[in-house]
């Protein structure tokens, strides 16, 4: 190569500049979007944009009686969360909402304009003439439901407030927000995982049989479209017809008569057309040539139901099918079948393209076919459905009024709100919500589960439920596909954080910078295509449609037409939305084996933001980033100046994504790099983020054995700490706090960037591996008394109690009574009771002890003079918890609930130290429970004088292969020793956010520690020195909520269940102790009969019987006449008595109760 | 193995002394000694910590239990410990623990009425008894310069209030032993090391060139040699800063000169560190350490010998 003149030599002399360092984006990142960004945005959709959607579609109730009287919304809206008490408004917070179990919700508003009033009925008066039109009335801001308010959205009135006004409202800066609170309790709507709508996916089925199907889905109708082979024949499944339908019928139906048509359309390779063959010969031998053959043969195809609900006529039916339910997503425009011809030949011919080539199957796990259905599109459903009930029975009213004026004359007030009903959304918001139950028979949607309770236990706990993603498919099917980790997740979804057994790769959860799109607006969109030279369908022939040379463009599964220079219009589109044109979210995606260009605007796509470069050229320069550092920038600004875009899973494919900007430049052989270097489109912003929120807290995951990444993930959802800054002003019916919680000594940017660092769960505890004592085998730790002496491990345990002063419906309620003052009272379980008759907060609560001294009316169902004493029984509220354990009552709360009666709440603290058999857990999957508590003298220490805080089994590293835990113990010796948190991000260390091992090891020595993160250890037994050097440091160990006083249970004698008269089941009831069948059958093979005797009935339920030798029945013993009797025999001679398990005299009972005989057969022993 | 006496009296050398720290040599005798006294020094040593906490009124964010852990922890000034009962066997009051030949009596009684954080420290409590304070303020008391404390050390923190809040309790301080609760222990360190002894085979060293031998000095993670800038020669600057890592015999093998040198610890030489939580002073712990060992020796030797040595000889004599 020579010199090229046009080579500005001076840019090449420059000093190559280093790699941006591109982290300052990742908090600007967050700190525009937040974690949740996804359910905020989507909530925020449907209140500002959906909830207008959903009016306009439905705006019109209409009296059927006449057409004239009718309502009609013009706007709707959502109020601020506010509530009525007493005719005044005010505003509500999430806190007051948390502790008062209201729902935190806000008026849905509506303005109408209706025509139903007095003046009209006038006029509707049978036999009276008609005095004109009715008058158009019109009336603003009239209520007609409450919406559940999303927490941090728009419409919250935390949204845009910092963090001393959050304070002020009892809300925690660092709470996510995103979730609910339903009638007291905090509810998200998990993210629904499911397969993409309204685009062609070919698959094979069970039988084997290629098929290519679409759901379509579009606001009026959902269908399922099935194209199947069978036997080299094409068919159509839909569920309108009782068979499958040759396919060449249906496209004879559609107006397609001609099979050459067909065919090209298909386009002109032999193949296609011989593949066809088949079908067109069914269709000749079914004698089916026009489309009024093809149509009559479909009707004679349809379901029971389409024809009777046609009425018996079942012409034009057919017709009507294949308008509004086969392929609804094509709009049809007046009757023009054209498009969904064309849809369908595109189906076919990439049907085919299957058979010929097997690779082109479209993969269901692919994460580009899968959309996210989000908290907005949830309650917009819910919303929709109630909508429309609430409309047609307001119609239902308005009909009824008509017909029967006088009775319902009140109704034509002019009060628009007495004929919508609020109630009904409601409720039915709040039933849904609550329950996460989603039945809309509309939409055909019974699903369960939807939401659930925010899980509290830790902070970590409670973003990682908002992340969560819930599967599409049952959890009981064991099928590997969709459990394995897929490529096309990468940066999208965690590849560590899913649960073990059954949901198993199903359950997964969003990576740290993934977002979910949002339905955007597909008309402008539509309109630019065509400026930019897409070719409009309706002008092209079949045989032009699949020319070699042009590309069909596809916008959201639907074909606007094709375009010759497929790259160039996608490279314009792209443009466009650097420029800001159009949506930051719409995505381009060139399909170059399909010949096809997606463009995608819909919602529910997952997507990230990454670093666009130009021939592997950041884009993003020095003084960008020192721009972003000084305030002066933000994310938004470098998505608005096109220096970042955000891609989905399916443009990733056209993209050619480097981890590093500098790494492009040190590749390979010289014109390989260059070719390389020019392919490079897009660099990574963090290779961390391809993990989410709870892998973000492992330090050194990359050196992990996996498996180990995703233990850590589902523990660190487990661990003690802190929940948030309102922690003790909440009111959760559970709750565990660490006493002194830390942030890591070796952190990540990722805890860091969700302020873990602030709502630590976990202690740094000096951890020597180190083989001691023999309590620490399988796991176990042994831990150093006097460390929990100090604290270590010590947590608060906080439950809640109610007791609520029932109103009853004859006017009586249930009273609260000071308690009598003799000594009596103040000897029994009463003495925590305050002069108000409710215990007194701070006092010492022991099992059995009144936490309020209560009396119920003794009727509760007449109306009675104001009772005396005598017509109340005690009904106290007993604390029961465990005997021998001391807690406190921490809060005593008083609030009204919803029915306005009054709810006192104990909050009850206990607080707690490690104790044998309480679990402790690593950051890195290894779990272990406290073998035994030593001494401190007994523990082994250093010349230095340190002694650890737990001694942990060295054989739980080999198998597991945690060399992360080590770096983390060795990075952590280094941090306690030099002053400074050291880092272990994913990844990091190229980019430095990880500590490297080496420079760890010199900072290590630099303070006299061994490189090796091993100590010269002395015995506190024996004084001598160890035998071997111990690899000891700190480790950052979390408590797990796992405790052995909330789980050690043992009886001797207890209660027994009423019906067997077995002891209960079960630690809560104080259960005995199964002796189970396994546990039998070793008795039966050791042979100790009588100890299986005892153990089967003697100790549990035994029962005398009499026994008829005759009849082999079982009898009764006569106390008057002191004989035993059977009453089959009417005599009571041959009775005699044995033992029996109750639980078998109850058998034969129910035996006998069902026609059975059972007879016992005595002998004499 | 007749005739060789192993009678030794053990000797100590006090090689640095401040109030809560001290270091000496111990030698003459062997680890059991040693690990002897530093155990009995990290645990059964007494001091005074408070022990019973009754709150009157605490509004602070922190509950009764955290606030009473944590005046548990505060050291006092126990210099009386040793002549102090322990609750349980004071026979002046029954073991209620609450006289004062066992106790001490705190109270606290601090309430913000400022808009700005107001931190309740050790130097809030106050004690029945002069003799026995938190630690910091009594050695405030002595400091000559009171002035230096006042910005940033206020003393130990227990909690801190805001405007309203109110702390006020009494709390009971008892005589008790690190064995029972840590808070007890008057060490904050207690550790020995075996004395090394170092030899540097001078030979060998020499011949070293300068660079390798700076590659060897330089070998081990604790400053023990050094090269004489003046002769060029290693020597040991401080043996006692050998950690028994063993990085520079491990050096040496690797530069194919093993045995350069050698490092025996020294079995009946031992080097203590002590550093006392300051409710007694560091020397005063090492004395009191030795006492309660005589003590406990004393009461095996008190017991009536009779019955219970036959019980021990006829152990012996039907195990052995």
């Amino acid at each position: 190569m020579g010199a090229d003149p046009n080579v500005d030599l001076s840019s090449l002399a420059a000093p190559v500049s280093s790699a941006v360092d591109k982290f300052p984006l990742l908090p600007a990142f967050l700190k525009v979007r937040g974690l949740v960004k996804q359910h905020i945005d989507s909530f925020d959709y449907f209140i500002n944009h959906g909830i207008k959607k959903i009016m306009k579609a439905n705006d019109r109730i209409v009296c059927r009686h006449d057409p004239s009287l009718y309502l009609r919304y013009t706007n709707i809206y959502v109020d601020r969360p506010s509530t009525t008490a007493d005719t005044i408004q005010e505003l509500l917070t999430p806190h007051s909402c948390r502790l008062s179990d209201r729902t935190y919700a806000a008026n849905i508003l509506v303005d109408v304009e209706y025509t139903f009033g007095q003046r009209a009925v006038k006029g509707q008066k049978k036999g009276e003439q008609n005095e004109g039109p009715p008058t158009l009335q019109m009336r603003r801001r009239v209520v007609i439901g409450r919406m559940p308010i999303m927490l941090r959205s728009s419409h919250c009135v935390l949204s845009g407030k910092d963090e001393a006004e959050l304070a002020k409202f009892g809300e925690c800066p660092l709470d996510p927000g995103g979730y609910f609170v339903v009638k007291g309790t905090e509810r998200v709507i998990l993210i629904q995982e499911q397969l993409s709508k309204n685009r062609i996916i070919i698959d094979t089925d069970s039988k084997g049989r290629v098929t290519a199907s679409v759901t379509s889905s579009t606001h009026e109708t959902k269908s399922k479209t099935v194209f199947f082979m069978e036997k080299g024949k094409i068919y159509l499944q839909l569920n309108q017809f009782t068979k499958p339908i040759p396919i060449l019928v249906v496209m004879k139906a559609m107006g397609m008569e001609s099979d050459q048509e067909i065919v090209q359309m298909l386009g002109r390779d032999p193949r296609y057309g011989s593949l066809l063959l088949p079908s067109i010969e069914e269709c000749a031998s079914e004698r089916i040539y026009t489309q009024q053959q093809a149509l009559s043969y479909l009707e004679g195809k349809l379901t029971s139901f389409n024809s009777s609900k046609a009425g018996g006529k079942k012409e034009g039916m057919a017709k009507t099918i294949l308008l509004d339910v086969f392929l609804a997503n094509v709009p049809v425009i007046q009757g023009n079948f054209r498009p969904k011809c064309i849809y369908a030949s595109v189906m076919l011919r990439r049907m085919m393209d299957a058979i010929l080539n097997t690779d082109t199957f479209d993969d269901k796990d692919y994460v580009g076919n899968k959309r996210l259905e989000l908290s907005g599109q949830l309650i917009s459903l819910l919303f929709e459905d109630l909508f429309k009930s609430m409309n047609s029975f307001a119609a239902e009213l308005l009909n009824k009024a008509y017909e029967n004026p006088s009775r319902n004359s009140q109704l034509y007030q002019g009060q628009p709100s007495q004929i919508l009903k609020q109630d009904m959304i409601t409720n039915g918001l709040e039933k849904a919500i609550s329950t996460g139950n989603w039945d809309l028979k509309r939409f055909k949607m019974h699903r369960k589960g939807v939401s659930q309770v925010v899980s509290r236990l830790s902070f970590i706990a409670a973003l990682g439920h908002m992340t969560r993603i819930s599967p599409q498919f049952e959890k009981t099917r064991k099928v590997s596909g969709p459990r394995a980790l897929q490529p096309s997740q990468w940066g999208m979804l965690c590849p560590c954080d899913t649960p073990e057994g059954e949901a198993c790769g199903l359950t997964k959860n969003l990576a740290l910078m993934t977002h979910v799109t949002t339905d955007d607006e597909e008309g402008p969109l539509i309109s630019l295509c065509y400026s930019l030279g897409v070719e409009d369908l309706a002008l092209l022939s079949g045989e032009e449609l699949h020319a070699p040379n042009s590309f069909l463009v596809i916008l959201n599964g639907l074909i606007l037409g094709k375009h010759r220079q497929p790259q160039r219009f996608a490279g314009a589109l792209r443009k466009l939305r650097r420029l800001g044109k159009i949506g930051e979210f719409v995505s381009v995606f060139v399909n170059d084996r399909q010949r096809c260009v997606y463009v995608a605007s819909d919602g529910g796509r997952v997507c990230r933001p990454l670093v666009i470069a130009d021939k592997g050229i950041s884009r993003i320069k020095e003084h960008h980033i020192q721009e972003l550092r000084a305030g002066v920038r933000n994310f938004d600004d470098f998505l608005h100046e096109g220096l970042i875009e955000y891609l989905d899973v399916n443009e990733e494919n056209n993209a050619l994504i480097a981890l590093y900007e500098g790494d492009i430049d040190m590749d390979d052989a010289d014109n390989e790099k260059d070719a390389n270097k020019n392919n490079i489109t897009h660099i990574e912003i963090e290779p961390f983020t391809i993990l989410g929120v709870c892998a973000g807290l492992i330090p050194f995951p990359h050196h992990n054995q996996s498996p180990r990444n995703t233990y850590q993930c589902a523990m660190g959802k487990q661990a003690m700490g802190n929940i948030g800054y309102n922690q003790l002003s909440r009111a959760d019916t559970l709750l565990y706090l660490l006493v002194y919680p830390q942030r890591p000594l070796l952190t990540t940017k990722t805890i860091e960037l969700v302020g873990f660092d602030k709502l630590g769960a976990g202690q740094n505890a000096t951890v020597a591996v180190m083989s001691y004592s023999g309590y620490d085998i399988e796991d176990a730790i042994v831990m150093n008394k006097s460390s929990l002496d100090r604290g270590f491990g010590r947590c608060i345990a906080m439950k809640k109690y109610s007791a609520v002063n029932e109103i009853y419906s004859n006017n009586t309620s249930d009273k609260i009574v000071r308690p009598e003052m003799d000594v009596a009272a103040r000897k029994s379980n009463m003495q925590i009771l305050d002069n108000d008759g409710i215990a007194a907060p701070g006092e010492i609560v022991r099992n059995h002890d009144v936490l309020v001294n209560k009396y119920s009316p003794r009727n509760t169902r007449d109306h009675l003079p104001s009772g005396s004493r005598n017509d109340y029984r005690p009904s106290n509220a007993i604390y029961k918890g465990p005997e021998g354990e001391t807690t406190v009552i921490d809060r005593v709360l008083l609030s009204s609930d919803t029915n306005g009666r009054l709810c006192i709440k104990f909050i009850v603290r206990h607080t707690r130290r490690p104790e044998l058999g309480d679990k402790f857990s690593s950051r890195h999957g290894q779990k272990g429970v406290c073998g035994t508590i030593v001494q401190q003298e007994d523990f082994p220490f250093t010349e230095r004088g340190i002694c650890p805080d737990l001694i942990m089994n060295p054989h739980g590293y080999p198998s597991r292969m945690t060399v992360g835990k080590m770096i983390e113990l060795l990075g952590s010796k280094a941090g306690v020793s030099c002053g400074r948190f050291h880092y272990g991000s994913a990844f990091g260390e190229p980019s430095g956010h990880a500590d490297k091992v080496e420079d760890i090891s010199y900072t290590l020595v630099k303070h006299g520690f061994s490189y090796s993160g091993k100590d010269f250890l002395y015995s506190g037994i024996t004084g001598y020195p160890l035998q071997a050097y111990i690899f000891m440091g700190p480790i950052y160990y979390q408590k797990l909520k796992h405790m052995v006083l909330d789980k050690m249970h043992a009886r001797a004698r207890g209660p027994r269940v009423t019906l067997t008269r077995q002891p209960t089941e079960g630690r809560s009831r104080d259960g005995g102790l199964r002796l189970g069948e396994m546990e039998r059958d070793c008795l039966i093979a050791y042979g100790a009969s009588m100890m299986i005797f005892e153990r089967l009935m003697l100790s549990s339920d035994p029962y005398q019987v009499q026994v008829c030798i005759k009849c082999g029945l079982l009898g009764y013993y006569n106390y008057k006449l002191k004989t035993a009797f059977c009453s089959m025999c009417k005599n009571g001679d041959n009775v005699s008595t044995m033992k029996l398990p109750y639980a078998c005299k109850l058998l034969f009972q129910e035996l006998q109760s069902m026609n059975v005989v059972p007879r016992l057969k005595l002998t004499e022993a | 193995m007749e005739g060789v006496s192993y009678q030794r009296l053990p000797k100590i050398m006090i090689r640095e002394m401040k109030d809560d720290y001290l270091k000496f040599n111990l030698t003459d005798t062997d680890a059991s000694m040693a690990n002897a006294l530093r155990r009995v020094m990290i645990a059964e040593v007494p001091t005074i910590a408070i022990d019973l906490v009754e709150i009157e009124v605490n509004s602070s964010v922190l509950n009764d239990e955290f606030i009473s852990h944590r005046l548990g922890l505060i050291p006092l000034t126990s210099d009386l410990a040793m002549g102090m009962r322990f609750s349980r066997d004071c026979d002046s009051c029954d073991g209620d623990g609450q006289c004062e030949f066992c106790s001490v009596e705190f109270h606290l009684n601090v309430r913000c009425d400022s808009d700005q954080t107001l931190d309740v420290t050790s130097a809030d409590l106050r004690s029945t008894d002069p003799n026995v304070v938190p630690v910091d303020v009594a050695a405030r008391a002595l400091s000559s310069d009171p002035s230096s404390f006042d910005s940033d050390q206020r003393g130990i923190i227990i909690v801190k209030l805001r405007r309203g809040q109110e702390l006020r309790l009494r709390a009971i301080a008892r005589k008790g032993i690190g064995k029972d609760h840590a808070k007890w222990s008057p060490a904050a360190t207690v550790t020995f090391m075996y004395e090394p002894d170092i030899q540097i085979k001078e030979d060998l060293m020499e011949t070293l060139t300068l660079e390798e031998k700076r590659n060897w000095v330089e070998s081990s993670p604790t400053k023990v040699f050094d090269i004489d800038p003046i002769t060029q020669q290693v020597m040991v600057v401080d043996s006692e800063a050998y950690t028994y890592d063993e990085e520079v015999i491990k050096k040496a093998e690797a530069m194919g000169k093993p045995g350069l040198v050698e490092i025996y610890a020294k079995e009946d030489s031992f080097i203590f560190t002590v550093e006392s939580t300051g409710a007694i002073k560091a020397s005063q712990l090492v004395i009191n350490a030795i006492d309660v060992l005589r003590q406990k020796l004393d009461a095996v030797r008190m017991q009536d010998a009779e019955a219970d040595f036959k019980e021990f000889t006829d152990h012996m004599q039907g195990g052995g």
